[in-house]
């Protein structure tokens, strides 16, 4: 893959790749930061690109091990002061407490999924894991969600 | 709302890239001349109350595209007082603009500007480890005790911790390094001589290691008998004519200096 093509790749990807990035870290900075990140990954290794992977495959995978490494390194001694990033709507605040109680490999396949509406086999090949697997944890988290949303959701809204 | 999670989390998962981001996310992705001296303004520094947590380079501010609004010098070597960059991080709870936590930031910008300069040979901003594994910890604790200069061995640094079977682990350690070049991992190389891996790549491992060897690391003055760390605000005062350069704390003491009790090079 020449330059060129890697950009186009690039400007195609780059918001999904940041939304994944964003609903995975919870904020801004650090979003932006993991798109780059990948992209400075995947552009290092542009030669080594084959075609028979899926050119999305190949960048969620990098974005994957990216927000892993993030959210590995943040440390529960420096807590990190509250974004200003304000969710827009009750729903959206609740939802984004609830997907913090979900693990980070379910949460991280979740958020694949619904962005990019990836299939399950998508998600196994990025992941490097068997789509049973893919399977049990999309349902593990969903069921930690709908848990979550069900104690925390209580009267308040109709 | 239980029932309808599917439209939610569709909903939630839309896309929302703010505008640009293609742009700054390619930014520098071919700039990687590692020039160290351009290198100071581009590193990204975390501070706590405690000390420096975190350092990497930003690849945000390449030295091709500097953003118009930031004008920073990248190295001014005639007053080397720097301003934080925008990226740096204060984790103190978002805490005022003048706080310990800034001044450890501002500090380990300047000691860095310095060090990659060639002007000095140490430390002296503290380093917060707090949170990293026990062995991590003890790794990063033992890299820190190799002189300026020096080099030792993953196998060393195994063996110094009381795990001589765990150098592997000891470069995974250093490969996640939170403060690299302050604990200094790129002193830290291969048994048989070849330098091995970089954090930062291994470019820059070569040229960290090249500033070492050309740098002195101690400098006496004739007139004190006193002697410093290269970098130390007395050793930075020595005229030129009275310098003198020792390659030991040993061969210093031993014709009659005594070490400087600011930066202590006999610790």
């Amino acid at each position: 893959m020449d330059e060129t093509a890697f950009a186009r790749v690039a400007e195609e990807y780059a918001a999904r790749l940041y939304t994944v990035a964003f609903r995975m870290l919870g904020n801004r900075a650090d979003a932006e930061d993991a798109v780059q990140r990948t992209l400075l990954k995947c552009f290092a290794a542009r030669r080594s690109y084959s075609p028979r992977w899926a050119v999305s495959t190949w960048l969620y995978h990098a974005l994957a091990n990216v927000c892993i490494d993030e959210l590995r390194r943040r440390r529960p001694a420096a807590e990190r002061p509250p974004r200003a990033t304000a969710p827009a709507t009750v729903e959206r605040v609740d939802l984004a407490r609830a997907l913090d109680r979900v693990p980070r490999e379910a949460r991280l396949l979740l958020a694949l999924h619904y962005v990019d509406g990836l299939s399950y086999k998508d998600l196994a090949r990025i992941r490097g894991i068997s789509i049973n697997t893919v399977k049990s944890q999309l349902a593990r988290g969903k069921a930690v969600l709908k848990a979550t949303l069900a104690e925390g959701g209580d009267g308040g809204r109709p | 709302m239980v029932d309808d999670l599917e439209t939610t989390l569709t909903r939630y998962f839309r896309l929302a890239a703010p505008p640009g981001l293609v742009d700054r996310a390619l930014r520098g992705v071919p700039a990687d001349a590692p020039d160290l001296a351009g290198l100071a303004a581009r590193v990204r520094i975390e501070a706590t109350p405690r000390g420096v947590s975190w350092i990497r380079l930003d690849h945000r501010r390449g030295p091709r595209r500097p953003p118009p609004s930031l004008h920073q010098e990248p190295m001014a070597p005639a007053k080397p007082a720097l301003e934080l960059g925008f990226s740096d991080r204060l984790l103190d709870g978002g805490g005022g603009a003048t706080g310990p936590t800034r001044r450890i930031a501002e500090q380990a910008r300047r000691e860095l500007a310095e060090y990659l300069a060639g002007r000095r040979a140490f430390f002296s901003v503290p380093v917060d480890l707090t949170g990293v594994p026990d062995f991590q910890a003890r790794v990063l604790h033992e890299t820190s005790q190799i002189p300026f200069g020096d080099v030792a061995s993953y196998a060393d640094i195994a063996n110094r911790i009381g795990h001589p079977r765990a150098a592997r682990a000891v470069g995974n350690a250093l490969g996640a390094n939170p403060v690299p070049v302050i604990v200094p991992c790129h002193r830290v190389v291969r048994g048989d001589g070849t330098w091995g891996h970089y954090l930062f790549g291994e470019r820059l491992k070569t040229r960290l290691l090249t500033l070492e060897r050309s740098t002195p690391a101690l400098v006496g003055c004739a007139t004190t008998r006193i002697v410093c760390r290269h970098g130390c605000t007395h050793e930075q005062r020595v005229r030129e004519d009275r310098r003198i350069v020792f390659a030991s704390i040993g061969d210093a003491e031993s014709v009659g200096y005594r070490p400087c009790r600011v930066c202590r090079p006999d610790d």
